[in-house]
């Protein structure tokens, strides 16, 4: 299977940064294996923002800690490729990855509170990066600067580069973990779960706020999520991930009015919608299975109302759905009119 | 910073006062009339002779007033003359032992927890090699032998069959029948002149620590590994006491070395173990992910984020050590023949020599005060968590 491309003109003509193809990626445990990232493919332009949705424990983190080649160290990659401007990042050696890493691709974590190290300021944290990467290096006043116009940039006083972890606020520390993944200029951000931590009101300033820094950089984005209505405000594109898989792929606009798969059709379900069309509140019963043992067929088939004796058997591809939306789905075309399955 | 150490220091003070009273109460109350107890059993004393010596001793007055008295002539630095080494002051008697009980402890405490912090750095950052098993396995066993019977074995072993170490004491007699110094004089020598020595070392390595340029970072580590030899070497050899001195200087490190050896062997593996569960946790924290995804060298990430943090539970665990060095000290002087404070603590207290049992046990007082005062301030310096905060 080939990675679904967005085709050239719905992506304004960028040029694909990063493009994910077939990636396996199992953890191995005493209990067995765990299937955890299962033939993964996707495309990222530059510039772009994708979103990655999915309940807790469906392999989200797993495929991004792999960009970065930062899976724990019982990961092993099947097959696959991780390609960022044409070279296979599982190709490199650990020196050369180390390169790419922040430089170009830069992470805010999950849980990003605990990011920093408590017994280091904040800033030279940052600059510690900032020194590893900038070649010519830059000067102790340079980089001071270029610290204090990021904190601005992150809406924080730049004297706060002086305290340390505890003495900030959760919002505080989580918008410095902004201005530390934005110190070395990467081309993408990868945002995991960025705001879980957080108050409401807070998480949607800090969201605003990276969007906007997004647009007036020109960053790539990849943000992750298992909150579908948070994802949409905020991509282009969306893939959404269930049990180690992409179910579905495409342009935020496409799959949130017309989610084409019935995990995402759920997922979306569940959120009033104000301005999408009016949908029946439907819940999502059950919890994602246990990777050690995936489900047959479609790894969906448990948990769908909706199931047929085929997706018990077979495992559906990713099929086009639309101009610039992918699903993987036998019954993908009948999907976005389903209401509660006949009886 | 300031003003918690300074309220530590007064706490401090409080502290011993409340140490030193219930000391005094406990030996001077309990055991009874020191002068009763030493003639009672002779009938030939007249009870006029017993009346003076009493006098003599302030030992008719009062409890409260010679408490009064004791605790005013402490703070004026008079704590008082040995029973049994009538009239030596209790100051002198302990100004000659306490050098000899730091210097051997600070010695081992320095080593063993350097070991074991390495040791336990390497078994956590090398989890499942072939190496930390073994390096576990002789750890543990170490740590759990008797002292008393592992350091008989040793001497067995160094000193007699392989003769290449001394039996026990802290010098040779013979080498020093005509010497122009005190023991005390040339211990007191040593003891600053490897304190000074060691501080410049672990100074440079924390800078080397906060550095991101790598050059420097390696200049400052062994440039301190090379200062402080290069400063050892200099007093020794270079300056004319030194020179004067480091044949009996020589003399004690080399008394010296297997009892550091044996309490090193002894007590790393618990500091290893410690140090390996500390890294393991810091290990699996959010921020070595960070480091990792920063693009540090792994070196970087075990150094300076994993081993650093790591430290923290380590240097907590130098208050028990510092208990430690006390009560197995007593054992430790027992067993190598080292006239320190053990020595003089049983002693006093088994002929009830109590102005220098309570001198004695004052100033372990004061050691275990400031131990757990320098190991209190270092935790500040390394913990900005625990520090008052500047900022409001
Ligand atoms: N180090 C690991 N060893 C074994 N299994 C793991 C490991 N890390 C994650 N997993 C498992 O892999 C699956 C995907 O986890 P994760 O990528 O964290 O999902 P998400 O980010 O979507 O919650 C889960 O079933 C999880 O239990
Ligand atoms: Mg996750």
């Amino acid at each position: 299977m080939t990675a679904p491309k967005l085709p050239l003109e719905e992506s304004g003509g960028r040029a694909p940064l990063l493009e994910v193809d077939g990636l396996v990626m199992r953890y191995d445990t005493e209990a067995g294996e765990v299937s955890a990232v299962e033939n993964v493919s996707f495309a990222l332009a530059r510039g772009e923002a994708m979103g990655l949705v999915g309940e807790s424990g469906c392999g989200k983190t797993s495929v991004a800690l792999s960009l970065l080649r930062l899976a724990p160290e019982n990961a092993r990659y099947q097959s696959g490729s991780v390609r960022w401007e044409g070279v296979n990042l599982l190709d490199l050696s650990d020196q050369q990855m180390r390169e790419y890493r922040w430089a170009e691709i830069s992470m805010v974590f999950q849980g990003a509170m605990n990011a920093w190290n408590p017994v280091y300021r904040v800033g030279a944290q940052i600059r510690e990066a900032m020194d590893q990467h900038f070649d010519p290096p830059l000067g102790s006043s340079e980089t001071e600067q270029r610290i204090d116009q990021l904190f601005q940039l992150v809406g924080l006083d730049p004297a706060v580069q002086r305290r340390y972890p505890h003495e900030l606020s959760g919002g505080m520390r989580q918008r410095a973990v902004i201005a530390m993944a934005l110190s070395c200029d990467p081309k993408l951000i990868i945002a995991d779960e960025p705001t879980t931590a957080l108050d409401v009101i807070v998480q949607a300033q800090i969201l605003e706020e990276l969007k906007e820094i997004q647009q007036d950089l020109g960053l790539s984005i990849l943000y992750i999520s298992h909150d579908m209505a948070v994802i949409a405000q905020v991509t282009d594109t969306i893939g959404v991930m269930y049990a180690g898989k992409m179910v579905e792929f495409g342009s935020t606009q496409e799959v949130f009015h017309r989610p084409s798969h019935p995990y995402s059709f759920l997922l979306l379900s569940s959120i009033p919608s104000v301005t999408g069309p009016r949908r029946r509140p439907m819940s999502l019963e059950g919890t994602p299975p246990n990777l050690l043992a995936p489900p047959s067929g479609c790894r969906f088939h448990p948990r769908c109302p909706w199931a047929t004796e085929q997706c018990r058997q077979e495992e559906p591809p990713m099929m086009p759905i639309g101009p610039s939306q992918w699903a993987a789905c036998w019954n993908a075309e009948q999907v976005p009119q389903m209401g509660e399955p006949a009886p | 910073m300031l003003r918690y150490v300074i309220r530590r220091l007064i706490q401090m003070v409080f502290l011993f006062l409340a140490f030193l009273t219930v000391t005094w109460f406990l030996l001077y109350i309990l055991p009874g009339d020191a002068v009763a107890l030493k003639y009672a059993g002779n009938p030939n004393i007249p009870p006029e002779a017993r009346e003076v010596a009493l006098q003599r001793l302030g030992l008719d007055k009062p409890v409260l007033i010679q408490f009064r008295d004791y605790m005013v002539n402490f703070f004026q630095g008079d704590l008082g003359v040995s029973f049994n080494q009538y009239p030596r002051p209790v100051t002198e008697i302990i100004g000659e032992r306490l050098p000899r009980t730091l210097v051997l402890f600070l010695a081992a405490l320095v080593t063993y927890y350097w070991a074991g912090f390495l040791a336990g750095k390497y078994l956590a950052w090398r989890r499942g090699s072939r190496g930390e098993m073994l390096i576990t396995v002789s750890g543990v066993g170490l740590y759990s032998l008797f002292l008393p019977f592992f350091a008989l074995m040793m001497i067995w072993l160094f000193s007699v069959q392989l003769d290449l170490l001394p039996i026990s004491k802290f010098l040779d007699p013979e080498k020093w029948r005509d010497a122009p110094f005190m023991a005390n004089e040339v211990f007191m020598r040593l003891f600053w002149v490897t304190l000074t020595a060691a501080i410049a070392m672990f100074a440079a390595s924390f800078a080397a620590l906060r550095t991101n340029n790598r050059r420097l970072e390696r200049t400052l580590r062994w440039g301190g590994i090379a200062l402080a030899a290069l400063w050892f070497l200099f007093y020794w050899f270079g300056t004319p006491s030194g020179q004067d001195m480091r044949v009996y200087a020589g003399d004690i490190g080399y008394h010296m070395v297997l009892p550091v050896l044996v309490l090193t062997l002894i007590n790393f593996g618990g500091v290893m173990l410690l140090t390996r569960s500390s890294m393991l946790e810091t290990l699996r924290e959010d921020y070595i992910l960070t480091a990792r995804a920063k693009g540090l060298p792994e070196g970087v990430v075990r150094d300076r984020h994993a081993a650093r943090t790591a430290l923290l539970p380590v240097v907590t665990s130098l208050v028990l050590a510092v208990a430690t060095v006390i009560d197995g000290g007593v054992i430790t002087e027992a067993v190598f023949s080292w006239p320190g404070m053990g020595e003089i603590l049983i002693s006093s207290v088994i002929s009830e020599d109590i102005p220098l049992a309570v001198g004695a046990f004052s100033f372990i007082g004061i050691m275990a005060l400031i131990g757990h005062f320098v190991v209190d301030v270092l935790y500040g310096v390394l913990d900005p968590r625990i520090r008052v905060t500047e900022h409001g």
